[in-house]
């Protein structure tokens, strides 16, 4: 592993997540504004939203790394017509600029509620199609291990998984940033905090599910589409490493998960389940982020090198 | 340059190989090697000072009083002393081979050691492949698949090194014992009686004791030990059915061509080896022959004889008249059939660098004299890198008083000197003749391709300027010009003319040729001959046109074979010697070995047999893998090792079976450490199954680079493994070498070759 | 059918000499970690032993000559972000370092190695066809250097009709990814693409 893997693994996990949050956050406002209303969903969700473009722009930046003459990186989206590269950038560009246009609106509350629904549900498909172009990127005929239907399917779980406990983490420390400015709002925002983790726990037990699925089904793939190398070494050379990611996502996403719930059923353990949220979401940061170096470290060439 | 700590005298000597270099004007250094030359000449005597090769500083100190100079065996092997004393014919490059378009009948090679490719480019393979083209049969006997063996051989038999005669012989009882003059005729016995002695009892060299026959010694009769194919198979690890069958098939087949590359003479104890060859060759009816040849050797010379042919360009002389002999040596002679004793004092390659430290060598058997080197001149080449026992090589190049070299780049040589001098390649002076050595292709045209690079100067100028600081007649140095010396030779270049038998001047010389190069200081005659002058340097080169029939096409030792007493070979007997008592007095003579007047198998010092601690019992010892130096494609023997396209294209790897690593805990591309009774060295290794188990190969020429605290190489050279064992003739046996290869888990760290930094002591600021 | 060209391999009688590659990296001025042709060898069988000696059983070898393959269907030219590669009329695959991102993604959807990456300039490299000889009308350093005359090079319907259409060979990848421009004579012992009988013998340093 290398800078330019570095920067790849943390481009791909900082994006797809960033894409995971949005969409996340938009549910959440959803649902809450149902609930609650506009004002108690914005003031839930606002600063989170905010959180967003740093870190996709992070991840932008990061992506500059893995080039050998960035001076150029303004030229590679001029082969759309067939090159995934070129959409892949294109799409986050697009997703970072309609996010920020989103992001502006609804901070400075530009034009109606409906548009800035619209816009922002506009960002999410782009969103969706930046995930989708980036997993295309890696389907390639050369490369065996990644040129499987598993590559978008776990692209899409970690943009979810990643979405559902970044979005829980940031409303915990919206939470303790909004008690502390003005601790009457706080407990109306401490009822929505509890009910959003809620569904924040159960989501992510689900995805979890989820990816405890499509993780074996990617090595079965691999196995049975030429990249037997790479799928052995799941289990031999980088076994450990394999099983930390798992160990990772499953405390994170499973047995955090289930705490969170639970002491997001009644008030009083709020703090509790603060380090509880914030736990869970670095265990699955962490397992994400080992999972990706795998998917790099393992992948094998077809053909020549 | 000189070295930093070099003083005259020495200079903390034990820093040769890893001193700090300073550069000097031209005048400087030659004046410091002369006085240097006059100090230990005065001190020490004439006798002190060595010539490892470059004959131009040679003509500056045999004027001076004379040096003392080397012979050795080099890419011949044995073949040198042994050739020409049973047939008469000297070298070995290609010698006794008929004409190319001969082969052209030829339906069945067979030889022994096929990597024609890998060591000798690219004609010898263009011809291969005519003959395959034809349908002829290619049968590579050798330890390795080799890159000629991919390409060529239609069948592959693994050997072990060393022990070819033993198969031959299993051939030859195969032969002896299945001949039957009517229903199975398989000896060609006329050729036998007419032209050979020895063969049996009654084909006798005068006053030899009849007991003493090749055939008898084959079945036994006084030895009691049948030299049967099972005896040869439990030595030559072949099985016996296919020595048995193989002779058949060459005693039966018409046109044959069987074939001995030099690599299986560069063996130890191999003096009778050539000999069993072309007795075999002869008794198989393959000596003479159109469509058949018996040859050792097959270079890039395109395939064809050249000792026993007739050239067809044949390359004019550069007229520069000799400076006479060189005083020390005692009396002049050729090295290989001088009798009883190679004469005065001239160093065995394969000793020399011990005899240089421990003070002494062996002039003729028995016969050790004092021997006080205390200088080296490396007037050229790259003699301690290529002699086996480089380790002998480096403590007594850390012995004596001083060292200068010669070269263009830090060869080894230079790299273990006090003073280096740089000097030109052809490319950098003013045209220049390549003599080829081919018959038909005699002659390159070198143009200079660029003025000489930095401070570089000729070979001959430089013997020139120290000659004049020695006090000597400099004019008889270099008494002609080197334009001079070049046109000289394409004047007196000579071509056959079509009916093969008359020549002509190759080059047409006309009158404005003399004076154009007049102008330059060159003189030459007006003269008429096949190609214009300016369109011979033009192309570079002139070919003979060739098809097959030609008047060129000759076969070798065909008269011989019509007629040997009008057409006697050129040795003493005048016939092929399977029984020579001159030969086994020669091998006697140098005190090394000794061997019988035939052809008998004589084990290796460290051979198959010499990898068991217990031969009968089949138990091995502590070095029980046999290891040969095949010749690899990064650099020609150690020239061009310092090019890093070259070393990423090549990573001078250690090549061994799979089985064997097995056996060792040792997996493709692990470091292993190589351990022979001489030197330690360290390589990636290459698992391969195109090696026979039980041998390994160290590709020959890699440029030292010593770990002065472990003692071991990390480069792989294999002079580093290969030590001074000197056998018969004085040969230097680097394909005979007993070693052990284990894993290796020591703390030198091992990049890639291409990675290391080039030998570049000064660089330009 | 416009003009395309191509190379012809004669793997029957590659020696392993690599004359190619290094003339290449000359002729081109390709730092050692550059080759944009190769050779690799790929060999195999097995040794069986009987009474204390080892037999060969199968043993084999040959070599390959592989460089760009100038693809009909070239992935590298598809994969490229900035169109910095491209492929001109007579079918040559060429890459402009001045588009060049040095994003190397074009290095991953080759099949043949062919665009590799230079470190110093951050841009990828690959086999020009040697243009610059093409315009002179001499050959491409490669097809010079050969001293067994195993590389040729043409129009590659000219090349098929003299030579086959085999394009593939142990250990190059199945034709049927990019569909090269390029005309294979087997060596005797050649094994089919794909079904992995030998091995590549060469170092991993080495390729």
């Amino acid at each position: 592993m290398n800078v330019r893997e570095w920067a790849l693994i943390t481009f791909t996990i900082l994006a797809q997540m960033s894409v995971g949050s949005f969409i996340v956050l938009g549910i959440v406002h959803y649902f809450v504004g149902k609930k609650a209303g506009e004002k108690q969903a914005d003031e839930l969700s606002d600063r989170a939203l905010l959180a967003i473009g740093p870190v996709l722009a992070l991840g932008m930046v990061a992506s500059l790394l893995h080039l050998g003459n960035p001076l150029n990186a303004y030229k590679a989206v001029t082969n759309l017509g067939t090159s995934w590269l070129s959409r892949e950038i294109f799409f986050g560009v697009l997703f970072a600029v309609t996010g920020a246009v989103f992001a502006v609106m609804q901070w400075k509350k530009i034009a109606t509620f409906q548009i800035r629904n619209l816009v922002a549900i506009l960002a999410a498909i782009i969103g969706i199609a930046l995930v989708y172009s980036m997993a295309q990127v890696y389907m390639m005929p050369t490369r065996p291990s990644w040129n499987l239907v598993t590559t978008p399917i776990s692209f899409y779980a970690t943009t979810l998984l990643l979405g559902v406990l970044a979005m829980g983490a940031a409303f915990v420390a919206n939470f303790w940033y909004v008690q502390s400015k003005n601790p009457g709002c706080a407990s109306e925002q401490c009822v929505l905090l509890r009910d959003s983790l809620r569904w924040i726990a159960i989501a992510s037990i689900v995805l979890l599910g989820f990816q405890f699925v499509v993780l074996p089904l990617s090595i079965a793939f691999m196995a049975a589409s030429g990249a037997a190398v790479s799928a052995a070494m799941f289990v031999g050379e980088y076994g450990a490493l394999f099983a930390l990611r798992l160990v990772l996502v499953f405390l994170g996403a499973g047995v955090l998960g289930i705490f969170v719930y639970r002491e997001a059923q009644s008030a009083g353990h709020e703090r509790q389940m603060s380090w509880l949220a914030y736990g869970a979401f670095a265990c699955v940061l962490v397992g994400e982020v080992v999972g990706r170096f795998l998917f790099y470290a393992t992948t094998t060439h077809f053909g020549l090198q | 340059m000189k070295r930093k700590n070099w003083a005259p005298g020495g200079g903390k000597k034990e820093l040769r190989g890893k001193d700090e270099w300073v550069r000097i004007s031209w005048d400087e250094a030659l004046t410091l090697v002369a006085n240097e030359i006059i100090r230990i000449q005065a001190k020490y005597g004439n006798k002190s000072i060595f010539v490892s090769g470059g004959s131009e500083i040679g003509r500056a100190l045999t004027l001076f009083g004379g040096y003392v100079p080397s012979y050795g065996t080099t890419s011949g092997g044995s073949i040198h002393a042994t050739k020409t004393t049973i047939l008469g014919y000297t070298g070995y490059v290609n010698a006794m081979m008929s004409d190319r378009m001969d082969h052209r009948k030829t339906t069945l090679f067979v030889h022994w050691g096929l990597n024609s490719i890998s060591s000798s480019g690219g004609n010898p393979t263009y011809n291969h492949l005519q003959n395959k083209k034809n349908g002829a049969k290619i049968i590579a006997i050798d330890p390795y698949y080799t890159d000629a063996a991919q390409v060529l051989a239609d069948e592959w038999i693994p050997i072990r090194p060393n022990t070819d005669h033993a198969m031959v012989l299993g051939m030859a009882y195969t032969l002896i014992t299945a001949d039957d003059p009517k229903p199975n005729p398989l000896i060609d016995w006329d050729f036998l009686n007419r032209c050979t002695l020895g063969f049996d009892k009654d084909h006798m060299p005068t006053g030899a004791d009849p007991k003493e026959n090749f055939k008898d010694y084959v079945l036994g009769t006084y030895d009691g030990t049948p030299k049967t194919p099972e005896w040869a198979s439990a030595i030559c690890g072949i099985d016996a059915a296919r020595i048995r069958s193989l002779a058949l098939e060459i005693a039966k087949t018409k046109n044959v061509g069987l074939g001995m590359s030099s690599a299986t003479a560069r063996q130890q104890n191999s003096d009778s080896w050539t000999q069993m060859f072309y007795t075999f060759g002869a008794m198989s009816g393959h000596i003479g022959k159109p469509g058949s040849f018996t040859a050792d050797g097959y270079y890039h010379q395109n395939f064809s004889g050249l000792r026993c042919l007739v050239d067809i360009v044949q390359p004019g002389s550069s007229g520069l008249p000799s400076v006479g002999a060189n005083p020390v040596e005692e009396k002049a002679a050729d090295v290989w059939t001088a009798l009883p004793q190679v004469p005065g004092t001239r160093l065995c390659e394969s000793w020399m660098w011990k005899a240089i430290a421990d003070g002494k060598y062996q002039a003729v058997k028995g016969q050790w004299r004092d021997l006080n080197i205390q200088m080296i001149y490396h007037g050229g080449g790259a003699k301690l890198q290529t002699v086996d026992g480089m380790s002998d090589g480096i403590a007594a190049h850390r012995k004596v008083e001083f060292v200068v070299s010669q070269s263009q780049i830090l060869t080894t040589n230079s790299k273990y000197a006090d003073i280096v001098l740089p000097v030109t390649t052809p490319w950098e002076r003013d045209g220049g003749m390549v003599i080829a050595g081919n018959r038909e292709f005699g002659l390159i045209w070198g143009q200079q391709v660029t003025k000489p690079l930095f401070e570089a100067k000729d070979d001959l100028w430089i013997a020139a300027e120290i000659g004049k600081r020695l006090g000597v007649d400099a004019t008889k140095i270099a008494p002609l010009s080197n334009a001079q010396l070049v046109y000289n030779q394409i004047v007196g270049s000579k071509v056959l003319k079509d009916d093969g038998k008359t020549t002509e001047p190759l080059v047409t010389i006309s009158d404005n040729d003399v004076k154009s190069l007049a102008e330059a200081g060159v003189v030459v005659k007006p003269q008429a001959g096949r190609v214009a002058l300016a369109k011979f340097q033009e192309l570079g080169f002139y070919q003979v046109p060739r098809k097959p029939g030609d008047n060129f096409e000759v076969v070798a030792l065909k008269a011989f074979r019509e007629d040997p007493v009008k057409n006697p070979l050129p040795n003493k007997s005048g016939k092929l010697d399977i029984h020579s008592k001159t030969l086994a007095d020669i091998i006697e003579s140098r005190g090394w070995s000794t061997i019988k007047p035939i052809p008998a198998y004589n084990p290796a010092q460290e051979g198959y047999e010499a990898t068991f601690k217990d031969f009968k019992a089949k138990v091995k010892g502590e070095y029980p893998l046999q290891l040969y130096t095949i010749h690899y494609y990064r650099r020609s023997h150690s020239v061009f090792d310092n090019i890093l396209t070259l070393r990423r294209a090549f990573p001078h790897e250690f090549f061994m079976n799979p089985i064997d690593a097995q056996a060792r805990g040792i997996q493709h591309g692990d470091i292993v450490l190589i351990r022979s009774r001489h030197g330690k060295t360290i390589r990636p290794v290459s698992l391969t199954e195109r090696i026979l188990p039980g041998v390994v190969t160290l590709p020959h020429g890699a440029w030292v680079e010593m770990d002065e605290a472990s003692g071991i190489d990390k480069a792989g050279a294999d002079n580093i493994i290969n030590g001074t064992v000197p056998t018969g003739q004085g040969t230097s046996g680097w394909n005979t070498c007993n070693v052990q290869v284990e894993k290796y888990t020591g703390s030198i760290e091992l990049k890639p070759d291409y990675q290391w930094p080039q030998r570049i002591p000064i660089k330009e600021a | 059918m416009a003009k395309q060209l191509g190379f012809h391999i004669n793997s029957s009688v590659c020696a392993n000499c690599k004359a190619c590659q290094v003339a290449c990296q000359d002729k081109n001025n390709l730092p050692a970690a550059i080759r944009w042709r190769r050779v690799v060898l790929y060999g195999g069988g097995g040794w069986v032993e009987k009474d204390g000696r080892w037999m060969p059983n199968g043993v084999f070898s040959y070599s390959v000559s592989f460089a760009c393959m100038h693809c009909e269907n070239p992935l590298c030219v598809q994969a490229c972000p900035t169109g910095a590669l491209m492929k001109r009329a007579d079918g040559v695959v060429l890459i402009n370092q001045d588009q060049c991102v040095g994003c190397r993604y074009c290095e991953w959807a080759c099949p043949y190695g062919a665009p590799q990456f230079n470190e110093a300039k951050g841009v990828m490299t690959k086999c020009n066809f040697c243009e610059d000889l093409l315009a002179q009308g001499q050959n491409p350093a490669c097809v010079d250097a050969c001293p067994m005359r195993a590389i040729e090079y043409g129009d590659i319907a000219e090349l098929r009709a003299k030579y086959g259409t085999l394009a593939e060979v142990e250990p190059l990848p199945s034709a049927s990814i990019t569909l090269p421009h390029a005309v294979v004579t087997p060596h005797r012992n050649a094994q089919a693409s794909g079904t992995g009988t030998g091995k590549i013998m060469n170092l991993p340093e080495e390729l």
